[in-house]
């Protein structure tokens, strides 16, 4: 317990009096909070912007140590005019690193230097109050980079900081108490989780922007994923990796592994050796087919590419939920049925809400497609050959078509990661040579095979598969997963082939992990015999769904579906804002009276005082309002007498606890420790009742 | 002709109202009488200029945070938030609950410092950085839980008179300082001022009681002639101080025939009458202290009223009440 300390404060007059300069304490505590707040941010910098300005806080740190140990010494200054110049120096090494000034990335290197070099100067608690705002603006500033939970994390020790540094400052103000590290970490823990139903609130009330007010930086990285063009060998290196392409939370059941093919490029240029896209990347329009109808949400991981993937075949437009989605402009579907964007995606991961129907068959968009859906490029003269000797033989289109797959099946094919560098003529090398291949091998040589019979044909990249991880009950579709397959116009419907699942069918029921034979690259997670760290890795994975789903992609629609759950829309305005103003008020009252019920409770004195009070009434003596402790405490002994002494000694220290000045704590304690002696001595309530 | 008396009546009852309003807001008329609790009825919160400097920030990375849809930025900004609410609760509850009590006022001299006490009783809550302040005086401090301090306030007494503590306003910035809550008790204590005295007043009028025209010429003070047994009543001035600092027992000291003149009567009628009415007053006063200070009984004559030749603490009090409650113009 604190003994009450009393000033009388004489008013100064000047600019900078005593009361308002930092001590040491304090400045040391600003430091530790701007470290704390630098430091989620230093790994988004360049590496001497990182290193100056933790340098600078350290700089000053120790210059607060070499005035202590040397108190004689005049304390070390560093001029005004030298840090100036110094900021200068900075803006201009800042414009020369980044090449500009005035965007995001330089403002917030800059904003970093600066902070340190205010810390440098800092001696007043105005300068205090300007650097514990800098720091709190500071915080803000990583997540432009990453949202990721370990960012989250990181930046919580600044934000405990914060609370710490307000109360450090505070302790100036007031000359008293000292500052103690312990208890205003404890303070500010304490106030942060009071305010936590607050900050809660705010998080899902608060209204968020349909469109940014200002631009957003356009920041183009490496691509990656499926690419614009399709060439061999492209596929099976994609399918090399573990990343994800992006993440699927399906609104009903999962459709079976079969089912399971996201429509991504289309290709219908061949030039001998190279798949691109036909002149049918025009705006078409949604097919008007029939089926069940799938909803899900796609989680894109961002790639820089322009295309979205949708289950064959998508049926309506794509909806984004999330803030960069309006600078991308509303998506359109191809003639081809493709999802593309106006333009690449940003470094941002993408949300959008898309309905298939899951068909193998659709009609043709325009009659124009079957003319385009010809061309056999140059090369390949065997296939062309092999192409017109079973056509002589098969002049059914269906029939053609079975002789080729069943070829596929028939023949000596291998399905391989790893095939052969095919350069010149690779269908005929495929085909003839080497018959080992990817997917896009066995595509790219049934399309052509097609083409050359006469029947209009493409090829259609995207992935195929995709598994649902057992812990988030979302599907992950991985790079692993891409996989090249045909479509072929018969009698003006455009039908799905998939000659990869002739030579291995088992890719299309089991994934990348249960086609391939023993001694292939598969990736880790594309493999068929889970461990435990596959079991770590899809826990982990879905965390950070969840986390990004729930959390960070909590935006305008989300809020909004979330406040039309809670039926919030139902309400008027008014009624929200008073719905809120009660919820706060609320709140308030519980912080309130928690804190009333913890100081008292604190109280020991008043504590055993009131037990006392419960006792005595229930054994019949109940204290009038009016009585203070001496004159209860003697009515009590005169009730029953065999206790007085107890009474005497239980009014006199309460008393002289309450109204009395004991400064000493030890000696407060010493009455503490007798008042709950002589409160032992009674008997219990029940006793006392029947005792005369 | 009622039209106009109903206008001026409600007229009235609507400055009534507001007058009301604002002797409830602002307490600028002495309305308390005994202890004040201090409730939300009476408690003020508004930001420091630390705080808004604080919300202002928090806005700004509000809409940093907002404009590219940085739901982390959010979270932190609505947890710093939650943090100046939760500091806004705590400084209200530091102030809630106070008992803040009248004891007493004290009595100074044209140019002190004016005392008044107050008790200040933290209830069950310990509080911290408390400053109480009136007019001109401040004082700060933490009080422990369930402790009562007795606290002074030295106001600025530079002119005689009645001077009310006024009003006195009970300040915290506790805790982080973001917010500053305050409450205003107003109680109806006043002290009194009494005039200065005069420096290098002329020596006391001559009384008129004395026996020894030979010792008054002389002195203005009797001789000392001895010491008897004390007896009770005997002005403390008589008292042998040294005698009983010895331990050789209780005397009272006495004087040769009365030589003080005995009783003066210090009349206003009887100074110059182109002497101002302040410097009379404060020639009295000079007066009223050497006559006590001698343990010389006085009358006082002011006109309008009379003190009677008397003797003691209460006399000197009660005259010097007289001088400083003198009216200003004059006219009594």
């Amino acid at each position: 317990m604190n003994a009450s300390t009393w000033f009388t404060l004489r008013p100064q007059r000047g600019t900078t009096t005593v009361r308002d300069l930092l001590t040491p304490a304090q400045i040391r505590c600003l430091g530790v909070l701007l470290l704390a707040a630098q430091l989620p941010q230093a790994p988004h910098l360049p590496i001497w912007v990182a290193a100056t300005g933790i340098m600078l806080v350290g700089l000053r740190i120790v210059l607060l140590r070499r005035d202590r140990l040397r108190p004689q010494a005049p304390p070390a200054r560093i001029p005004s005019w030298a840090l100036a110049v110094f900021a200068v120096a900075a803006a201009l090494a800042v414009r020369a690193s980044f090449g500009y000034l005035a965007g995001r990335d330089p403002s917030v290197a800059f904003l970093y230097i600066l902070v340190a070099i205010k810390f440098l100067e800092t001696r007043s608690t105005r300068d205090g109050t300007l650097l514990i705002c800098l720091a709190c603006f500071l915080l803000v500033t990583p997540f432009f980079y990453s949202q990721s939970p370990l960012a989250a994390i990181v930046v919580l020790p600044a934000v405990l900081g914060v609370g710490v540094a307000l109360d450090a400052l505070t302790c100036n103000r007031t000359a008293l108490p000292a500052f103690d590290w312990r208890s205003a970490l404890r303070r500010s823990a304490v106030m942060i989780l009071q305010g936590l139903p607050v900050a809660a609130l705010l998080f899902v009330l608060f209204p968020r922007l349909a469109a940014p007010l200002w631009g957003l930086p356009s920041d183009y990285g490496a691509q990656s994923g499926l690419s614009d063009s399709m060439s061999p060998g492209q596929i099976s290196e994609l399918s090399l990796s573990d990343a994800v392409a992006f993440r699927v939370d399906f609104d009903g059941p999962v459709p079976p592994p079969a089912l399971r093919y996201w429509r991504g490029p289309v290709f219908s240029r061949f030039d001998g050796r190279t798949w691109s896209p036909g002149p049918f990347m025009l705006r078409g329009g949604v097919l008007p087919v029939e089926g069940p109808v799938v909803t899900y949400t796609v989680t894109l991981e961002p790639n820089h590419r322009r295309s979205l993937f949708a289950l064959d075949l998508p049926v309506a437009l794509p909806v984004f939920s999330g803030g960069a989605a309006p600078l991308i402009g509303a998506p359109y579907i191809t003639i081809d049925q493709q999802l593309l964007m106006r333009a690449p995606m940003g470094a941002e991961s993408l949300r959008y809400s898309q309905q298939s129907v899951l068909r193998s068959r659709f009609p043709a968009m325009s009659s124009l497609e079957s003319r385009a859906n010809l061309g056999v490029g140059e090369g390949n003269p065997r296939t062309l050959a092999l192409a017109a000797q079973l056509r002589a033989l098969h002049p059914d289109d269906s029939a053609y078509i079975g002789a080729i797959l069943e070829k596929f099946t028939r023949e000596d094919f291998v399905y391989t990661l790893a095939p052969p560098l095919f350069e010149r003529d690779p269908v005929d090398l495929f085909l003839f040579g080497e018959r080992r291949g990817f997917c896009e091998h066995y595509a790219s040589a049934f399309v052509l095979l097609l083409r050359a019979a006469g029947i209009p044909a493409r090829v259609v990249t995207g992935y195929q598969g995709g598994a649902v991880n057992p812990r988030g009950g979302y599907m992950i579709v991985r790079q692993s997963d891409a996989h090249a397959w045909a479509e072929a116009m018969i009698g003006g419907q455009w039908q799905r082939y998939d000659p990869t699942a002739a030579v291995a069918p088992s890719r299309i029921e089991l994934g990348l992990g249960g086609a391939l034979s023993a001694g292939e690259p598969v990736p880790f997670l594309a493999r068929l015999d889970a461990t435990w760290l596959t079991g770590v890795q899809l826990a982990w994975d879905a965390f950070n769904h969840d986390w990004r789903r729930n959390f960070i992609d909590f935006n305008r629609d989300r809020q909004r579906s979330l406040w039309r759950d809670w039926r919030l829309d139902q309400f008027a305005p008014w009624q929200v804002v008073a719905l809120i103003a009660l919820t706060i008020f609320a709140w308030g009252a519980m912080v309130v009276g928690w804190l009333m019920w913890k100081r008292r409770h604190q109280e020991r004195a008043l504590v055993l005082w009131d037990d006392l009070n419960r006792r005595l009434a229930r054994a019949g003596l109940p204290r009038q309002p009016h009585e203070g402790p001496l004159a209860f405490a003697s009515r009590a002994a005169q009730r029953w007498p065999q206790f007085a002494i107890a009474f005497a000694a239980i009014g006199e220290s309460f008393a002289e606890l309450r109204y009395g000045s004991v400064p000493v704590a030890r000696e407060r304690d010493a009455l503490v420790a007798t008042l709950e002696r002589a409160i032992d001595v009674l008997p219990a309530p029940a006793a006392l009742r029947t005792t005369h | 002709m009622s039209v106009v008396a109903d206008a001026v009546a409600i007229g009235a009852d609507a400055s009534g109202w507001l007058a009301r309003m604002r002797q409830r807001a602002f307490r600028h008329a002495p309305s308390d009488h005994t202890a004040v609790v201090l409730r939300h009825s009476r408690i003020y919160l508004l930001p420091t200029r630390r705080g808004w400097a604080v919300i202002g920030t928090l806005l700004l990375m509000l809409l940093a945070s907002l404009n590219y849809a940085l739901a982390l930025g959010m979270a932190v900004t609505f947890l710093l938030a939650g943090l100046v609410a939760a500091a806004q609760l705590h400084t209200f509850r530091n102030l809630a609950g106070i008992e803040i009590t009248p004891l007493a006022a004290g009595e100074t001299f044209a140019g002190g410092n004016l005392e008044f006490a107050l008790a200040l009783h933290a209830g069950a809550a310990a509080r911290t950085g408390i400053i109480v302040h009136s007019a001109n005086a401040r004082a700060g401090g933490d009080i422990a839980a369930g402790q009562a301090l007795t606290i002074s306030l030295a106001v600025d007494a530079p002119k005689r008179g009645r001077v009310a503590l006024g009003r006195v306003t009970l300040t915290t910035m506790h805790p982080f300082g973001l917010w500053r809550g305050w409450a205003y008790v107003h109680f109806l204590l006043t002290g009194i001022v009494f005039p200065a005295a005069e420096i290098g007043a002329p020596p006391l009028p001559r009384g008129h009681g004395g026996t020894d025209p030979a010792a008054l010429g002389r002195s203005d003070n009797a001789d000392l002639a001895g010491l008897r047994e004390f007896q009770r009543g005997d002005p403390p001035q008589r008292v042998a101080w040294k005698a009983v600092a010895r331990g050789a027992g209780w005397y009272s000291k006495e004087f040769d025939g009365a030589g003080g003149g005995g009783p003066v009567t210090l009349a206003w009628s009887d100074l110059p009458p182109t002497l101002p009415v302040e410097e009379r007053l404060s020639r009295l006063t000079a007066w009223v202290l050497a006559a006590e200070r001698a343990a010389c009984p006085f009358a006082l004559q002011l006109p309008g009223m009379q003190l009677a030749s008397r003797q003691g603490r209460d006399h000197r009090r009660e005259a010097l009440t007289a001088l400083a409650e003198y009216p200003e113009d004059g006219s009594a």
